[in-house]
């Protein structure tokens, strides 16, 4: 379903990544682990292009994308920015800092993108937008502003507000980092959910225990690079000598 | 040195001419300041293109917008187009267009900085839910960024609206050219004078009461969070 073809990044002299490659099945369910600065949170920024990739291809059903810049031609370059949404409203994304919108209340933050993406009429977007909110345990906060919202809470709207646009794949960059340690189980606990309901997901991750329980396969990056990919028994008895070494570190 | 007698009535046998210099005053400054959100708004989306030519080219204009006095750049609207390119403006339209160049100079500068005031993160966050470009500027960046831009809007309208005294050196009636032209013949410019700096304290404080309600009117129905 997703397809991660040599996909390259660097930011001025930093090779962020290195020739990643990567496919994701449907349904499945995979987790990033590696240190900080390993390229986990560029990898998933450059599946919807938020970071576009410099180089490399993303497949998504069978659609190829590649970052396009033309340093000459204007028009080539405001239709690709014209098709990028397209992407991306099929890719949920989920951020370690919320990035709810303030502005809005968080029935306003969820019926957002089904109003002005998906081009659903207000009633109706509010009625979807309900739901997702009351999936996420935030039925009695519609017309609340984020200030008032725990971080947690915070977190939900934006998972609802993911959820909403009926995504195929869900991106989580490590969700549940800046949260308080006695929210973080509930945040994960609606992950468990999706993981249940079949959907596809690709979770950077410090949770361990989290990612060996739900995830199909782990993927396992160190300084840009994919370094081993293997189910998580095959990962806890890795030989590699760098995910060793994460590993017991973490594990501890 | 002689006493000096104010004579405060000069100001009541001339009201109705200083009222219609006011009034001239204020559609000169808010014509400017029109311009100065437009000019503004344009310069600070021209500097984030990513385009450097763009960038580059909107730093000088609004370098040298900023820099230049605006008896100056009056004098080259008014009177230089009109010379060398038979670019010809009435005194109004020169004076609005001089106040907006200057005004949206600083306008681009404060649009700027309340933009880069947003976290990354609220762009990243409507991209990915399939916002385009515009869409998110309007609905995400721009609502957020008003709070941080409007109190520096106040002081630069507050600004030109005291720089749109200054027409009245192409022969535009403002209250300043009325007071001139009134104490030429009575010889009270004190009083005239005076009384158009009251005026413009009033004037600035509505201004800046106006903008505070709106602040606490937009403080209160959306927070940070």
């Amino acid at each position: 379903m997703l397809e991660i073809k040599s996909v390259s990044k660097s930011f001025g002299e930093l090779h962020v990544l290195k020739d990643v490659n990567l496919n994701v099945a449907k349904g499945e369910v995979v987790c990033i682990i590696g240190p900080s600065g390993s390229g986990k949170s560029t990898l998933l920024r450059c599946m919807n292009f938020i970071s576009p990739p410099d180089s490399g291809e993303i497949v998504f059903d069978k659609v190829s994308w590649r970052s396009y810049r033309s340093k000459f031609n204007v028009l080539a370059n405001l239709r690709y920015e014209k098709k990028l949404p397209q992407l991306r409203a099929e890719i949920g994304m989920v951020f370690q800092h919320f990035n709810v919108f303030p502005h809005m209340t968080t029935l306003e933050n969820v019926s957002l993108g089904l109003q002005k993406v998906r081009k659903i009429k207000k009633d109706e977007a509010k009625q979807v937008a309900t739901k997702s909110l009351e999936q996420v345990g935030l039925s009695d906060k519609l017309q609340v502003y984020p200030d008032q919202l725990s971080g947690g809470q915070k977190q939900r709207v934006a998972i609802a507000r993911a959820l909403a646009l009926n995504p195929k794949v869900m991106l989580f960059d490590e969700v549940t980092s800046a949260l308080d340690p006695e929210l973080v189980s509930g945040i994960l606990d609606e992950i468990r959910r999706l993981v249940r309901e079949g959907m596809t997901m690709i979770i950077v991750t410090h949770e361990m225990k989290f990612a060996f329980q739900v995830a199909h396969r782990i993927v396992f990056m160190d300084q840009g690079k994919i370094v081993q990919v293997g189910t998580p028994a095959e990962i806890r008895n890795t030989q590699e000598p760098r995910a060793k070494a994460f590993l017991s570190s973490i594990l501890e | 040195m002689d006493k000096y007698d104010f004579s405060w009535r000069i100001i009541q046998e001339n009201l109705p001419e200083l009222i219609n210099g006011l009034i001239i005053t204020l559609q000169i400054s808010v014509a400017g300041m029109a311009f100065a959100l437009l000019f503004g708004l344009f310069f600070a989306t021209l500097r984030f293109s990513q385009y450097r030519i763009l960038n580059i080219v909107s730093n000088s204009i609004v370098q040298v917008g900023r820099s230049l006095p605006l008896f100056v750049l009056l004098f080259w609207i008014y009177y230089g187009l009109s010379l060398k390119f038979k670019i010809n403006f009435t005194d109004f339209q020169a004076g609005a267009l001089a106040l907006g160049i200057t005004g949206g100079a600083y306008m681009a500068e404060v649009f700027r900085g309340g933009i880069t005031a947003i976290d990354k993160g609220q762009s990243d966050a409507a991209f990915a839910i399939g916002l385009n470009r515009m869409q998110t500027s309007r609905l995400i960046v721009l609502p957020q960024a008003i709070r941080i831009i409007l109190p520096q809007t106040v002081n630069i309208y507050v600004g030109l609206l005291k720089g749109a005294t200054i027409v009245s050196v192409i022969g535009v009636a403002d209250m300043i050219y009325v007071a001139q032209y009134v104490s030429l013949e009575t010889f009270r410019p004190f009083e005239l004078y005076s009384f158009a700096g009251v005026v413009f304290i009033a004037l600035t404080l509505s201004v800046a009461s106006f903008a505070w309600l709106l602040e606490r009117q937009l403080s209160g129905k959306s927070r940070r969070g």
